[in-house]
Formats: C-alpha cells, sequence, structure tokens
C-alpha cells in the first residue's frame, strides 16, 4: 500500500496537487453547465463568455417545468429505464447463471450470439425496427424502446454476471445439492442472495444505458406522453434558435439523481466490478 | 432475495411491459377516431400556431378535430422521422409541415399527395411565385405554400449614417468598403457575418452567391441538367471568399449558423449580418443589445455581372400524406391554415412572412412587421434551391464543396467544376 | 486463487466419434435433465435476440447486397457495393478518423484511468470525494454531452474558444479544422469514459492482498517495480475486459462525431447514418458499410479474445 516516494512530504503534496487538478478538470464542465441553467439570457449570449456567473436567474428552470412535457419526460425514462433494467436483470441473470454453472453443448454459441448483437450499429437497423413495430402496432409505446433497450444493454449484462457468478464459491451451492436442492433451487436461495452487489452493479449500469438513449427514443416515440427526457431536451429550441439555458437546466435535473444514485451505490459498484473482473 | 420474491418482480416486469400499451401512449397506424387529424410541425414559441389550430377545432366541432404533433426541433431530424415513417408505409400524420426542400423530394416517391386537382391554378396565382414553384414537380404540385423565408441583408443603419453612408450596399464591393470604414470608423467586431458551416444553411448562403453573380444551378428549361460550371458561379465563390480574405469576416464564418451570425449583430459585434426574417422579430421583442431604430433590412447585393442580388428560398409549406384516410378533412385544415386570415394573424403574432401576395398590401401587416414589406420588394428576387428529388444527395455535396471553398482550401473554379460533376452524377444515378 | 468451474456433470460425455455416438450424444444433449434446465435458462434471452435482432439484422444484410434507388426496381447488386465502399474518398476519411480516435482516446483512457485507479487505491482523506467526483461525467447522456460540450468550443460564446484563445493555446477555429475536432472529440470522451475505465482498473486492484506488495517489498522492489511486476499481471483480466468493451464503444462512436462536430467530422458510424438515413441514393452503400463495422467488431472481439486472452468462459 504505502511506497517509498509516497511517503515523503514532495510526493504527498504532488499526490495531492495532481488528484485536485483532476477533480477540477473533471467537474469543470459540469459546472458550466450549472452556471448556464442560473444566469439571465444575456449573460448566455454574452460575448465573451463570463467565467463566473455575473446574475442569478432562474428563468430556465422555469421554462423547464412551465410546461408538462419535460416532467412527463422524466416520469417516461423512469419508467422505460427501469423496466428494462429489470428484465433485463431476470433473463440475464438465469441465463448468466447457465452459462457460468451449467454445462452444455451450445455455450460459447449462445454467448457469442448474445455478444455479437449488439455490434451490429443500431442506426442501420432503426428501418427494419420500424416496419416490425409498425406492424405489430406498437409504434409510440414504451415497449418499442423497451425492446432495442433491453437487446443492446443484454450482452453486458449477461457478460458482467458470467463473470461473477462464476467468482462465487462452489462449496456453498455444492451443500445445497447435497441436502437435496435442485440446481434451480440452488440458484435462488444461495448464489442469488451472494451476488447482489454484482446484481446491482449490473442494475446500475443498465438503469444509466437505458437513461441515456437517443436513438430508439427519437425514433419511435411521438409524442411526450412516451417520450423519455433525452429527446424531449433538444425540443427546448425552435428552427433558428436553441434555448441552451433551458437545455443546460433540463440536462442537471436529469444527471443530478443518476450522479446521485451512482454516488450511493459506489462502494457496491466497486466491490461489484471487484469479483466480476478478476478470475 | 427469497424465489418467490424474485419471480415475483421479474414476472411483474414483464406483465408490466406488456401491459403498457394500456397506459403508454396510444398505439401508432391509424389516424385516431374519425375525423380526428394529426398535424405535424416543430416547437414553436410565438403561440399562434395554437390559437389557429384551437379556432379550428372550434368552428368544425363534431366534425374534425386537430391534434398537433410536435416533431423535433432539428429540420434534418424531423425529415428523418418523416421517411422512417414513409418508408414504413406511411405512418399515421394527416397533415404534414414541410421544409421548403422537401416536397419535391416526397412528391417523387409519392408519399405525399398530389394536390393539382383540389389546388387549383387559379389558387395558386394568390401565391408568390417562388414558393410555389418549390412545391412543383413534374407538372404536378405537391404542397401549399404556409409561410416563407428568404434571406435578405441585415445592416446597422445607425452606424452607416455616421459614417456617411446613406443607404444600403448594391453590389459586394460596395458592402466591403462600407464595412471597412464603418468598421474602423465604430469599432465594430465584425464587418459582415452571415452562415458558413457545413449544413443546409451554408448552401441556402452559397446559392445566394452564385445566382447574385448571375450563375445558375439548374438549367432554367431542363431540371436535370446541371449547369453550375461557369464563370460567374466561380465569381460568386470568389465574394464569398474574399469576406474572409478581406477581413470583414472572421475566419470563424465557417462554423457559423444562425444562431452564431445573429448573436454577433444582436450584440452590436457585426456591421452587416445576411440571415432570415427571424432576427427581426428578436430584435423586436427586445431580446438584443440593439434597437430596432438602428437595423434596416435590404435586398443582397450582387457581384461580378450579376444584376440582381437573389434571395434564397425558405419557408414551409404543407402537405398531405398520401397514406392518410381523411384527406377530406385533411384539405379543410389545410386550406384553413393557407388562408389569408391565418397568414395574417401569423404574420402578426409571429412576424412569419405570408406567402399570399394580397398580405403585402396591408397596412397592418407593414407596420407590425417592416420585414414583410420588403419581403415583397424581393417577391421576384427570391429563389428556391434547386428543386430536386435527389436534392438531400445534392445538399450534401454542396454543403461539403461550399464548405471547403469557404476556407480557401479549394479554388471557386475547382469548387464550380467539381459541383458539376458530382451534382450531374447524381441526377444521372437518380434517372437511369 | 484461480478456481476452474466444473459445473454440473450428470453423466460422463459419450463419444462423439461414431455416428450413433453423435446421435447419443444429441440426445442426451436433450434429454439430460440438467442439461434442458441450462437451456431453458438461456431460452429467454436468446428468444429475445432472435425474434427482435435476427430480422432487422439480417435485413440490412440483404440491403447491403442489393442496389435500392428510389422509383427504381431493386437490383442485386452482388459485391458491388462492397467494392464501391472501399474505394469511396469519405469511407476511407472517416475510417482513419475513426481507427485514430479509437487507438488514441482508449490508448489515453487506460494510462490515465490506471493513474487514478493507482491514485485512488491508496487511503487518504477525501478518497471517497475523490472517488464520487471521478464518476459524475459518466451519468451524462452521451447526446447531451455532445451538445454542451459544442457549445463550449462555439467559437463566440464557447468558454472553452476563449480560453483556448487568452491562454494562446490555438487561436484558430476550434470547431472548424477536421483535426482540431478529432482532437477535441478524443479529449472530451476519454472525459467522459475515463471513470469507466478506472473504476474498473481499481476494482480489480483492490482484490490484490496487501501482502504481495509487502513481500515484493520485502525483496527490494521499488514502486515502479512493483507496479510492473505485482500489480499490472493481477489486474490483467480486469483490464482486458474494460479494453474490450471501452475498443468497441470507440469503434463505433457516433454521437460524438456527429452532433458535436456537426457533420464537419466523419467516423464510420457517421458514414453509414448519413448513406442509410439522409441520402436517397447511397443507401445500399451505408448498409454495407454498417456490415462491415459489424464484421470488424466481430473481428476486433476475436482479437481480444483469442490473441489477448481475455476470458469468457472456461
Amino acid at each position: 500500500m504505502g511506497t517509498g516516494s509516497f511517503e515523503t512530504r514532495k510526493g504527498q503534496i504532488l499526490f495531492y496537487v495532481l488528484i485536485v487538478l483532476f477533480i477540477m478538470m473533471t467537474t469543470f464542465p459540469l459546472l458550466w453547465i450549472v452556471k448556464m441553467s442560473i444566469i439571465s439570457q444575456s449573460e448566455l449570449d454574452a460575448t465573451p463568455p463570463t467565467i463566473l456567473p455575473h446574475t442569478f436567474d432562474l428563468h430556465s428552470f422555469e421554462t423547464v417545468f412551465g410546461e408538462d412535457r419535460f416532467v412527463s419526460g422524466l416520469r417516461n425514462t423512469v419508467i422505460i429505464a427501469g423496466t428494462t433494467t429489470v428484465i433485463c436483470l431476470s433473463v440475464g441473470s438465469i441465463a448468466a447463471y447457465s452459462l457460468a454453472r451449467l454445462k452444455f453443448a451450445l455455450q460459447k454459441p449462445v454467448l457469442s450470439l448474445i455478444l455479437a448483437v449488439a455490434f451490429f450499429p443500431a442506426v442501420a437497423i432503426l428501418g427494419p425496427l420500424f416496419l416490425m413495430f409498425d406492424s405489430a402496432g406498437i409504434t409510440d409505446t414504451y415497449q418499442a424502446m423497451i425492446i432495442p433497450d433491453i437487446l443492446f444493454a443484454l450482452p453486458l449484462t449477461v457478460y458482467l454476471l458470467v463473470a461473477y457468478f462464476r467468482e462465487l464459491p462452489l462449496d456453498l451451492e455444492e451443500a445445497a445439492k447435497v441436502d437435496g436442492a435442485s440446481p434451480l433451487q440452488a440458484f435462488f436461495r444461495v448464489t442469488l442472495p451472494l451476488s447482489i452487489p454484482g446484481v446491482a452493479t449490473t442494475g446500475i449500469l443498465t438503469f444509466i444505458f437505458a437513461a441515456t438513449e437517443f436513438l430508439f427514443a427519437n425514433t419511435f416515440a411521438f409524442t411526450s406522453e412516451t417520450q423519455p427526457a433525452t429527446v424531449i431536451i433538444p425540443q427546448f429550441a425552435t428552427q433558428f434558435v436553441t434555448d441552451y439555458g433551458a437545455q443546460a437546466a433540463a440536462s442537471m435535473v436529469l444527471t443530478v439523481p443518476l450522479t446521485i444514485m451512482v454516488l450511493l451505490f459506489q462502494r457496491r459498484i466497486v466491490s461489484g466490478l471487484t469479483a466480476g473482473a478478476v478470475k | 432475495m427469497k424465489r418467490r420474491d424474485f419471480l415475483k418482480l421479474s414476472g411483474a416486469g414483464i406483465a408490466g411491459a406488456a401491459l403498457l400499451p394500456a397506459c403508454g401512449g396510444f398505439s401508432g397506424g391509424e389516424s385516431g377516431s374519425s375525423g380526428q387529424l394529426i398535424f405535424s410541425h416543430g416547437p414553436e414559441e410565438s403561440g399562434a400556431l395554437e390559437s389557429l389550430i384551437k379556432q379550428f377545432n372550434e368552428e368544425n366541432k363534431g366534425k374534425i378535430e386537430v391534434q398537433w404533433r410536435q416533431m423535433p426541433a432539428d429540420t434534418g431530424t424531423y425529415f428523418d422521422q418523416l421517411r422512417t415513417q414513409f418508408d414504413a408505409g406511411g405512418g399515421d400524420i394527416d397533415v404534414i409541415s414541410g421544409d421548403v426542400i422537401w416536397p419535391v423530394q416526397f412528391g417523387f416517391s409519392g408519399y405525399i399527395e398530389d394536390l393539382s386537382d383540389r389546388f387549383t391554378e387559379d389558387m395558386q396565382a394568390d401565391f408568390l411565385p417562388g414558393p410555389i414553384e418549390a412545391n412543383v414537380y413534374q407538372g404536378k404540385i405537391y404542397g401549399v405554400p404556409w409561410f416563407t423565408d428568404a434571406g435578405m441583408l441585415y445592416y446597422r443603419k445607425d452606424l452607416l449614417e455616421k459614417s456617411g453612408f446613406k443607404s444600403p450596399p448594391a453590389t459586394y464591393d460596395e458592402l466591403f468598403s462600407m464595412a471597412k470604414k464603418v468598421q474602423s470608423d465604430s469599432g465594430t467586431k465584425f464587418g459582415f457575418v452571415y452562415q458558413g458551416a457545413k449544413y443546409e444553411g451554408g448552401v441556402c448562403n452559397g446559392c445566394e452567391y452564385i445566382w447574385g453573380a448571375g450563375g445558375l444551378i439548374q438549367d432554367q428549361e431542363d431540371p436535370n441538367k446541371i449547369v453550375i460550371d461557369s464563370p460567374e458561379a466561380a465569381t460568386g465563390l470568389e465574394t464569398e471568399r474574399s469576406t474572409v480574405e478581406d477581413g470583414i469576416t472572421p475566419e470563424a464564418i465557417i462554423t457559423y449558423t444562425e444562431p452564431e451570425s445573429d448573436t454577433a449583430f444582436r450584440n452590436g459585434d457585426a456591421v452587416f449580418m445576411r440571415n432570415w426574417p427571424y432576427v427581426y422579430g428578436i430584435v423586436l421583442g427586445g431580446d438584443a443589445k440593439i434597437k430596432t431604430d438602428q437595423v434596416g433590412v435590404a435586398p443582397l447585393p450582387t457581384s461580378g455581372s450579376g444584376d440582381i442580388g437573389y434571395s434564397t428560398l425558405g419557408g414551409w409549406n404543407l402537405f398531405i400524406n398520401a397514406a392518410s384516410d381523411l384527406k377530406d378533412q385533411a384539405w379543410e385544415f389545410v386550406k384553413f391554415m393557407a388562408s389569408p386570415e391565418a397568414a395574417k394573424l401569423r404574420a402578426l403574432k409571429g412576424a412569419y412572412l405570408p406567402p399570399l401576395k394580397a398580405l403585402y398590401e396591408d397596412a397592418e401587416i407593414a407596420k407590425a412587421a417592416p420585414v414583410v414589406p420588403l419581403a415583397k420588394q424581393l417577391a421576384d428576387q427570391i429563389r428556391p434551391r434547386p428543386p430536386s428529388p435527389f436534392y438531400s444527395d445534392m445538399s450534401l455535396e454542396m454543403q461539403e464543396i461550399f464548405n471547403t471553398a469557404l476556407k480557401g482550401e479549394v479554388s471557386p473554379d475547382e469548387a464550380v467544376s467539381g459541383l458539376q460533376g458530382t451534382l450531374q452524377g447524381i441526377i444521372d444515378k437518380g434517372t437511369q | 486463487m484461480a478456481e476452474t468451474v466444473t459445473g454440473v456433470e450428470a453423466e460422463p460425455r459419450p463419444s462423439r466419434a461414431t455416428p450413433g455416438g453423435m446421435l447419443r450424444a444429441l440426445r442426451s444433449e436433450f434429454t439430460d435433465r440438467d442439461r434442458r434446465l441450462a437451456y431453458y435458462l438461456v431460452s429467454p434471452a436468446v428468444i429475445i435476440i432472435l425474434l427482435i435482432a435476427v430480422f432487422p439484422i439480417l435485413y440490412a444484410i440483404l440491403l447491403s447486397f442489393q442496389d435500392v434507388i428510389p422509383n427504381q426496381p431493386t437490383t442485386w447488386a452482388g459485391i458491388q457495393n462492397y467494392i464501391d465502399l472501399f474505394v469511396d474518398p469519405d469511407f476511407h476519411k472517416a475510417l482513419v478518423y475513426t481507427t485514430i480516435f479509437t487507438v488514441v482516446s482508449v490508448g489515453i483512457e487506460v494510462v490515465v484511468g490506471m493513474a487514478i485507479a493507482l491514485a485512488l487505491n491508496r487511503v487518504f482523506p477525501g478518497r471517497g470525494v475523490a472517488r464520487a467526483t471521478t464518476l459524475a461525467p459518466w451519468a451524462l447522456p452521451p447526446a447531451v454531452a455532445a451538445i454542451m460540450w459544442r457549445l463550449m468550443f462555439q467559437d463566440q460564446i464557447g468558454i472553452m474558444s476563449y480560453l483556448a484563445r487568452t491562454l494562446h493555446v490555438y487561436s484558430g477555429t476550434i470547431l472548424g479544422s477536421e483535426n482540431a475536432l478529432l482532437v477535441v472529440a478524443i479529449l472530451v470522451d476519454a472525459w467522459k469514459t475515463t471513470p469507466f475505465m478506472a473504476l474498473l482498473l481499481l476494482a480489480g486492484m483492490q482484490v490484490i492482498p496487501g501482502d504481495v506488495y509487502e513481500a515484493a517489498k520485502i525483496d527490494g522492489a521499488t514502486t515502479a517495480q512493483q507496479f510492473w511486476r505485482v500489480t499490472l499481471p493481477l489486474v490483467k483480466p480486469a483490464l482486458l475486459v474494460a479494453l474490450l468493451f471501452r475498443t468497441l464503444d470507440a469503434w463505433r462512436v457516433y454521437d460524438l462525431f456527429w452532433v458535436m462536430g456537426l457533420r464537419q467530422l466523419q467516423s464510420v458510424s457517421v458514414f453509414v447514418y448519413n448513406g442509410v438515413r439522409i441520402s436517397q441514393l447511397d443507401f445500399s452503400l451505408g448498409n454495407a458499410a454498417a456490415v462491415f463495422v459489424f464484421l470488424s467488431s466481430i473481428a476486433i472481439a476475436f482479437f481480444f479474445f483469442k490473441v489477448l486472452g481475455t476470458r469468457t468462459t472456461e
């Protein structure tokens, strides 16, 4: 843990300087977006731009919350991302268990299929997907976004869960089986409870992916009844004029909860990834 | 987590997804109940559209109800969505509002209805010729002009006067000398700003330079013949490049879209600006550091041997989806939206240029929006970008070459001869 | 430390050498209770994928072999589209930019991510705060980030351009030059995803027990040697996983180039988008490019698995 150069005074100071610099660089653009959301319109248009805010004006937040569409968008984001996550975790965890613990001939092909499907550029299958959804009558519904989200989130989900399940010690499961449990029971009674950190990690990654997805939402959702926030944010504009203040404010409202969620779970994420990564 | 809970959770997830049609919005594919029209247009600030729709719905209560479906603010994304829906069989929008460069592309592929029977030549005569031209393909008309837009020259009346200039420049040579003098007299940051980025707006500007020098892109008799390779066209592009070389325009112009240029002018940082009428509305509304009495608008200047400063036609039109089940009702709505009353409301409330000739005589409108009388003056000088079923591809090429020429990376002669080849190639490939 | 997963074996595998043996193997594969369970468990995932993805992907592949022009009958083009693709100068440019972007940004992310992970691996006051802020850029939606960054680099009201000019770092028009845009795109991507890399690497490092380092120190190893001989080899699995996913993501970059660059910059995915969504005539070309992205991504993954030894299942 401690090594020679860290121990010295100089080393410590240098270390802290670097950390502080790093934090500043990471957060500066985000702080900038926060600034854009709380200043007046004329300061937004100012040339050259001001570094520290000169005005304090919440008009951008008024714009954002003045109509229903953004709040509606937030609600839709939660529904879409939440459902995607739940389904991905359920479907993915049982598939991952099978791939991790049970031996069967088609193991490699199945895993390859799950991974490979996400390699195809989403934009090239938008047309055919739209055709499919249109004939099934599900355009402009939540499903139309949840389904492609699941498709593209499954690879990482399955991959991480496979690695995580394999990490768990076998003896507990063996013990359960000795006691007469079937593999399925062993999975639910033993593996799953032990793997909560890994499942939580994967869940958060999936949620963030689905909550920040833009392409499918933009193509398959037509009204603010179904559109998630990522599509609504660019709508704070007209053909020639973009309301950057409102877009900044809306982005803050969307990102802050996501960030808080990640921060709350960051310890879990780290320990989750720990088990998943080392094998 | 117990097994039961786990199963409950996943079951709930899947069942929830299956049940969502009930609560998560309606399924697409139909136009709703009988008489319910869906009208698509992007976001709109002035509120004029909302009041018009409300008025129509009241007048037609029980028969037709119009629902405004808000489309993406970005024109390109809007176009994209329409194409996706058209490719899949038509979609459920009945009346489509569209950018002036769309009707020929959509009409060619049969996505929008041929309105020649409903929109008679008599009715067409009430409209300005430019917007009508943009909606016609092979003798058939596919859209009704809704509001129109034209590039114009904005200038700082007050600064020009202080430097001794009584009227705006008629040629680019005059503009260059005026700009330089006013810039040094008043210390204004930029002499002239416009839109030079690699996007559709850049094509609008480039076309204006070419036309203003007497050049043409498409042959006037034969739309399948490209004639951009001419000394006049090269002169036009050279003029555009000179604005940077002579120093009245910043090099960063190659990244300027409408917002960049209007910000500069509104902040008082530019003597001249080429932009659409909307900027006047902003100044009128008070969101600028300059006031309306400091701003003048004029037709665009000419260069070389050109004698008319042409403005690129912008604006929006109304189409009827060829796949719609409610075409008669849709036509009622289109007639309403394109009527003189509706156009007048939009002109007064939102400073939207009406495409109807008669309204340019209207004193009320002239007072509320000075850009309107100017547009009338320009009426014969407004020209559409080359109407072609393959305009999207042509635009991509022009965006690239105009921007490269503006950067000075290719000479104007090379630019026009290169474009001659590629544009003609596109038309040939598409009409083979 | 490493345990091999033996899985659950119901009965010894019959020989497959003979046709009879193969049939028996096949039959036992599906009749054996545990094997069947395995298939049941993967079936939801597989069914979803087959139902949703197979048709669109096959359709796009089919389109890449056809010549699709509006209002003209679709003709079979064989591999002509692919030939056209590989001689297309725009495609070359896109390929070059995408490759440079992938190599450089992933490279930066690995190096910086490793440094950050090493730093966060130490215990120091404020570590929680540091860890927390590290993650913030990652939670911002990419499309939104691209818009915001473009605004920050905008010529007049953009703070980055302003800083670049006043600090005399760069006085040209950042958004106007393709090369400058590429640099910016790389930096923004690094800003956004280094957190992800750092976390994955940190996770890998935290499993390494302290005694391994103690033993190395006793043997007289310097800090550098400790890193190269102890940390790096033990972190390698996590590193390879992170590298694989990041490389594939970078290879298919789209939002950053399209939205932030306002089409000045082409990546292979932007090329696909132009062909498939905007152009009328280059539709088939776009599909061919999409298939290219697909196959090349598979090739990259293959390289990672076989050559670098990333593991999935035993």
